[in-house]
């Protein structure tokens, strides 16, 4: 199976403007399937770090319930679908609850869910999915960034339906996954060359080979924690959140 | 578990951009004191974004000049490379038509080379200035007004169509603009108008996607008719 990291911080942005972080990160495991995902919340929307944590909780509940189904459907446009309107009707709730409208909870999705045999990758908006397959470092999913650099997709957008990428394949060589919000990929991208940067492949390789014994609060996880406080955060004034999922040896 | 991640494990992409061109009236009613405050105006909105963290690294200004004819006098660079104007001679007509449509081709090809080279870029922005009516080609006028209203619309460009004096043709000026009114400067409020617009630049380059950047339009009232 895999070892997990996930994690956010504030951006500096935030800081200065005294306003609340809006990336948000979860991973669940459950049955054998284990789901990772990660959202942005929009600047322009009033609540967004509420959407932005709904969409995680409930993209990694459907991740791992429905993830049979999801790796043998055909109809990739039916899966597409059944996504958004579990994240809308997730969404339509939370802002009942907090009196406000979906638009205002917008936010990007990320989401990759991995079983030994089979992964399942979902992106809407920016930021980027990565994996290592074979020893090389792949892109999987790259920012949908539209025209203008503050311009993306979000999970409430009009046009949320046709612009969700969905990806499925074999784990086989499959060493891990990678999933970062528009300010670690700063650091962690290429927008260029379209590749990813170097350290993902070490990150990755550190999540996957940290030692499995339970502990609270592991040394690997604080060193990544450090790199992303640090490295990561000073290279943006945005949020950065970053996922990774590593497959045990 | 060590974790060894070095600047070369990392990457270090190019600033966003915010391509900014000034299309200035330099014809012959612009002569004296109104163009000796306008270029005071430029190099004063060149030192506000030299001096703003932000907007340094993520604005590129470039201007067009029209007179009898359109001419580039300054073409797409960062702060850096600007060199700060002495003096623009004003003289002949008001091809405005002409002006606006070299300004818009320059966008195009700057944004063309953003694009080539992986530099992401925000909505660009064209700041319109005239003193007068127009006198060029009308076919030029219509072509430009159409231009600029398609990318508008598309929302692909945000215009600032600026009427100098009181002889300036606000209603053309307000064909460029069917969402927000042109404004008339108050006497020659060149400064304060760049001021502005150096800290709505700064503004801008520090969005993020989803970020409605709000303009402080309201701040502009008390020294342009809006």
């Amino acid at each position: 199976m895999f070892n997990e990291f996930h994690y956010q911080v504030r951006g500096r942005g935030h800081e200065q403007d005294g306003t609340r972080g809006q990336d948000r990160t979860g991973h669940v495991s459950r049955g054998g399937v284990q789901a990772l995902c990660l959202a942005d919340g929009a600047g322009s929307a009033a609540q967004s770090e509420l959407g932005a944590q709904a969409v995680v909780d409930e993209g990694c509940a459907l991740l791992v319930e429905g993830f049979a189904p999801f790796v043998t459907a055909e109809d990739a446009e039916q899966a597409r679908r059944n996504i958004l309107e579990r994240l809308h009707d997730r969404l339509d709730e939370v802002a009942e609850r907090n009196g406000c409208t979906r638009v205002d909870l917008a936010s990007t999705f990320l989401a990759v869910a991995a079983t030994n045999d089979k992964f399942i990758v979902a992106h809407i908006g920016d930021g980027v999915i990565g994996y290592v397959r074979n020893g090389k470092l792949l892109v999987v999913s790259a920012p949908d960034n539209a025209e203008f650099a503050n311009q993306t997709t979000f999970v409430t957008s009009p046009d949320a339906a046709t612009s969700i990428r969905l990806f499925r394949g074999s784990m086989e060589g499959v060493a891990g996954f990678v999933l970062m919000s528009d300010g670690a990929s700063a650091s962690l991208y290429d927008f260029r060359a379209k590749t990813l940067a170097p350290a993902c492949a070490k990150l990755i390789d550190v999540v996957r080979n940290a030692p499995t014994r339970q502990v609270q609060n592991p040394s690997y996880k604080k060193h990544l924690r450090r790199l992303v406080d640090t490295k990561l955060r000073l290279a943006t004034k945005d949020d950065c959140a970053i996922g990774i999922l590593g497959r045990r040896p | 578990m060590a974790l060894n991640i070095g600047a070369d494990d990392l990457v270090e992409n190019p600033t966003p951009r915010v391509p900014v061109t000034l299309c200035l009236d330099t014809s012959g009613s612009m002569m004296g004191e109104k163009i000796r405050e306008l270029v005071e105006g430029v190099n004063l909105f060149y030192n506000a974004i030299d001096e703003d963290d932000d907007a340094h690294d993520a604005a590129e200004v470039s201007i067009v000049e029209f007179n009898s004819a359109a001419s580039l006098i300054q073409d797409f660079a960062s702060i850096e490379r600007l060199d700060r104007i002495d003096a623009i001679n004003a003289t002949g007509g008001t091809a405005l038509g002409e002006g606006v449509n070299l300004a818009l081709d320059t966008l195009e090809k700057r944004k063309s080379t953003y694009s080539n080279a992986g530099v992401l870029y925000y909505q660009p922005w064209l700041v319109l200035m005239t003193d007068g009516q127009p006198n060029g080609s009308s076919a030029e006028l219509e072509r430009a007004i159409g231009r600029v209203t398609d990318l508008v619309a598309q929302k692909k460009l945000t215009v600032f169509p600026i009427g100098i004096g009181s002889d300036a043709d606000m209603s053309v000026l307000e064909r460029f603009s069917p969402n927000r009114p042109p404004l008339r400067l108050r006497g020659m409020s060149f400064k304060e108008f760049f001021e502005w617009l150096s800290k709505s630049v700064s503004r801008v380059s520090r969005s993020t996607p989803g970020d409605a950047v709000k303009l402080d339009l309201e701040g502009l009232a008390g020294w342009a008719e809006l």
